[in-house]
């Protein structure tokens, strides 16, 4: 029998093999019972609620690792059992503990939030704002997940009907922000291992994690070759740089090229053109998103 | 002695959503459903360029965000006169069946198994607070593990989507013409070994745990009927050589059978938060909002066929298409739709042996000066219209009709919504846990960031203060 304690060498020391067992130590402490899982808290706001649906599709971590070994997960409103007062209940539960926020979705400011109810609380209505001003100073953290927390993305589209803003609009402080349509679920998961594990990821001055958000789409592109001879494409389809039909690579910081989508399957430019969903200021200033008019080299 | 039950948030459904009840002598006596979200997309897309819809729409909803590229481009094609070739429509069709498979993995597993099933409390999101499960803890256990193999299911679902589409949600595939890139070899058998795999599992497990679910609640066949009359816009139909895989366009109502025609949708805004035309077609106006209507108690609107609120969906879909005729209930329709996932992966296996490889259906498009289309296909959730006009080159109207709008609909001044008519009768036992009245709306399926928002009639509702 070997002593449990004795550690066999070698012991593999690459980043990867730190992490992993930074990891499965975190979590067989949890299992334990000896360290307490952090609370999570996942806001659907003014949006699609496309985020947690593009969070269920992370692989490894997945949805259930996150639950059962990440953190505990106190209130989403697509996947809680609760309903009614009872999943408010929830929500306000967390208030005199420590919890990380995330938040998904705008924040609706016409007729003082009244177009995005979230909830009711002893009867009366619990609006997006009143959420967001709620919980945002009190979060350990905040991150704000996709393009319409970050700067309202779609939700603030002209004539932005419902007066929709960005979180750091409505909530004062440090925040980290993943922009993104939907946010990529590793964007979101890699940045929570970070706090949960080596406290807040690096940022740029943006507020954007570097470890996603650096070089332009453009910098990596596997079409680059194409736009440096000037070939490009006429049709969608073509296997040639897009640029011309209106692809905002140029302009947009993110590592979709390297990372992939889905699995790694695949990414919108193996599709069609970026259409700058990660960057500041879409849709309004990446539209439009695919044009046929522009003036070609002969 | 009347009580008054508020339900909101409705979980686990896309968007936000409040029940608002009364209930007589234990049963439902009055019935409102109200969306909580309002962001006018609509509006939106006025003065941008005709094909941004395609990409724009979808930020409707992050559930069914291909349904809507799927309508935007139908009605761009008709607007810019194209003639969709069947290579790219099988394109086209087998994304927007990926994302069926999503969807009706994800809303029986996530959204309506924790109604029925007790999930392991390992976060602190799966503690349940009623007291009505009623399957036997070995049985109870088994489904409870189902709900997180599914989430390898649902994942695979989007991957097989992405294959083609890029990414997803919010697919880049889906494009005027049918689809943007079109698939290689290694694509094709990459989708036909995903689908294969989601299939096993439909067959193994979803359509099994459904009928277990129906076993033990068997009372939920008498409960949320709603008003019987059902409607498709047709699915996987009419194909020039496959012709219809799966439904037809149709309409049932009465209990008959008939032909469905379009020029028979009218939307109305009496109890809605709108003003202008009380009734319009779709093509006529897009109403402005307006909060001062003191008969309305909600903003979303009220689209009727030949004047009367139908249901759609997987059991209106089955029912038209003559492959489940049981009955319509709550549980016929939770059935009907894991019954429908088997479906449709039949029908993508289908599609996918018709593809020619790394043929593009591509062009360079060209918008007219002036021009009108509508899109209507039968998505997820059911029947779905965009109805678009272009002037001067770009974007002057847009009207959308959600499938969430037919079932979630407002009354009118004949009768009560399809999901409103659908709680009325039902049996509340206990109106602190009035776990009845979730289970009913759930079974629709209810998407409400497709849809709206809403105030309390007569009075402007308090913003909670929390110190």
């Amino acid at each position: 029998m070997i002593d449990p304690n004795y550690v066999l060498p070698p012991e593999a020391v690459s980043n990867e093999a730190v992490a992993r067992r930074l990891v499965e130590d975190a979590a067989e402490q949890i299992r334990a019972g000896r360290l307490k899982k952090k609370r999570l808290v996942w806001l659907e706001l003014t949006g699609c609620s496309g985020n947690i649906i593009s969070l269920l599709d992370g692989f490894h971590p997945d949805l259930e690792y996150l639950v059962t070994s990440m953190v505990d997960l106190v209130y989403e409103n697509s996947l809680m059992a609760a309903e009614g007062e009872r999943a408010m209940e929830r929500l306000m539960g967390v208030l005199d503990e420590e919890f990380i926020l995330a938040v998904e979705g705008a924040v609706s400011l016409k007729n003082n939030g009244l177009y995005n109810v979230i909830g009711r609380w002893q009867g009366e209505p619990l609006t997006a704002l009143a959420a967001a001003r709620m919980l945002g100073p009190r979060a350990t953290h905040v991150i704000a997940v996709g393009a319409c927390a970050v700067d309202g993305g779609p939700s603030a589209a002209s004539p932005n009907p419902a007066q929709c803003v960005g979180l750091p609009e409505v909530v004062d402080r440090p925040m980290i922000k993943l922009p993104g349509c939907p946010c990529h679920p590793d964007w979101f998961l890699g940045t929570l291992a970070h706090l949960l594990l080596y406290g807040a990821p690096k940022l740029d001055d943006l507020g954007r994690p570097l470890l996603f958000y650096g070089p332009t789409i453009h910098d990596r592109c596997p079409r680059r070759p194409f736009f440096d001879r000037g070939i490009f494409a006429r049709t969608l389809g073509e296997p040639t740089c897009l640029f011309k039909l209106g692809c905002r690579g140029p302009v947009t910081r993110v590592d979709c090229p390297t990372r992939l989508w889905n699995g790694y399957v695949n990414w919108p430019i193996g599709a069609s053109t970026c259409i700058g969903c990660s960057q500041f200021g879409f849709p309004d200033g990446m539209a439009p998103f695919v044009r046929f008019d522009t003036t070609r080299e002969p | 002695m009347s009580t008054r039950i508020v339900v909101n948030p409705v979980t686990r459904i896309s968007g936000f959503m409040e029940i608002d009840v009364t209930v007589d002598q234990g049963r439902v006596v009055e019935a409102r459903t109200k969306g909580n979200l309002f962001r006018g997309f609509e509006q939106m897309m006025v003065g941008r360029s005709p094909f941004d819809a395609v990409y724009l729409a979808q930020r409707i909803c992050g559930i069914c965000s291909t349904a809507r590229s799927v309508a935007s481009s139908l009605a761009l094609e008709q607007a810019l006169g194209v003639q969709v070739t069947e290579l790219g429509r099988y394109l086209r069709d087998i994304i927007h069946g990926c994302e069926f498979l999503q969807n009706h993995l994800r809303h029986f597993y996530q959204y309506t198994l924790p109604d029925y099933v007790r999930l392991p409390e390992v976060s602190s999101i799966f503690t349940s607070d009623h007291g009505d499960f009623r399957l036997p803890k070995e049985i109870n256990d088994q489904l409870a593990e189902h709900y997180f193999e599914s989430l390898q299911m649902s994942r695979l679902a989007h991957q097989m989507l992405a294959v083609m589409g890029g990414k997803a949600p919010h697919n880049h595939g889906v494009f005027v013409g049918g689809i943007s890139t079109p698939p290689n070899a290694d694509q094709i058998i990459r989708m036909k070994s995903i689908l294969q795999e989601i299939a096993a599992f439909i067959r193994t497990r979803m359509v099994p745990d459904v009928y277990t679910v129906a076993r033990y609640y068997d009372d939920y066949f008498t409960m949320g009927r709603g008003p019987g009359h059902l409607m498709s816009y047709g699915a996987f139909d009419r194909y020039e050589k496959l012709g219809t895989l799966y439904v037809d366009p149709a309409v049932y109502r009465n209990g008959r059978f008939e032909p469905f025609q379009a020029d028979l949708i009218t939307e109305e805004i009496g109890y809605s938060w709108y003003r202008g035309k009380r009734s319009y077609t779709p093509f006529e106006t897009v109403p402005e909002p307006d909060r001062q209507n003191d008969e309305a108690y909600s903003w979303v609107k009220a689209p009727r066929y030949d004047g009367l609120p139908f249901e759609v969906g997987p059991l209106a879909r089955l029912w038209l298409s003559g492959q489940y005729r049981s009955g319509i209930s709550t549980m016929d329709r939770t059935i009907a739709r894991a019954l429908e996932a088997d479906k449709i992966a039949g029908v993508l296996n289908t599609l996918l042996d018709e593809i020619t490889p790394g043929v593009s259906v591509q062009q360079e498009w060209r918008v007219p000066e002036r021009a009108m289309g509508a899109g209507l296909v039968d998505t997820t959730r059911g029947a779905l219209g965009h109805w678009l006009k272009i002037e001067g080159g770009v974007l002057s109207f847009y009207q959308i009709i959600t499938p969430s709008a037919w079932d979630f609909s407002t009354r009118d001044d004949r009768q009560p919504g399809t999901a409103e008519q659908a709680l009325m009768g039902a049996p509340v036992r206990d109106s602190d846990q009035p776990v009845e009245l979730g289970r009913i709306l759930r079974s629709f399926d209810p998407c409400m960031s497709c849809a709206t928002h809403v105030y309390r009639p007569g009075q402007e509702p308090l913003t909670i203060q929390v110190l």
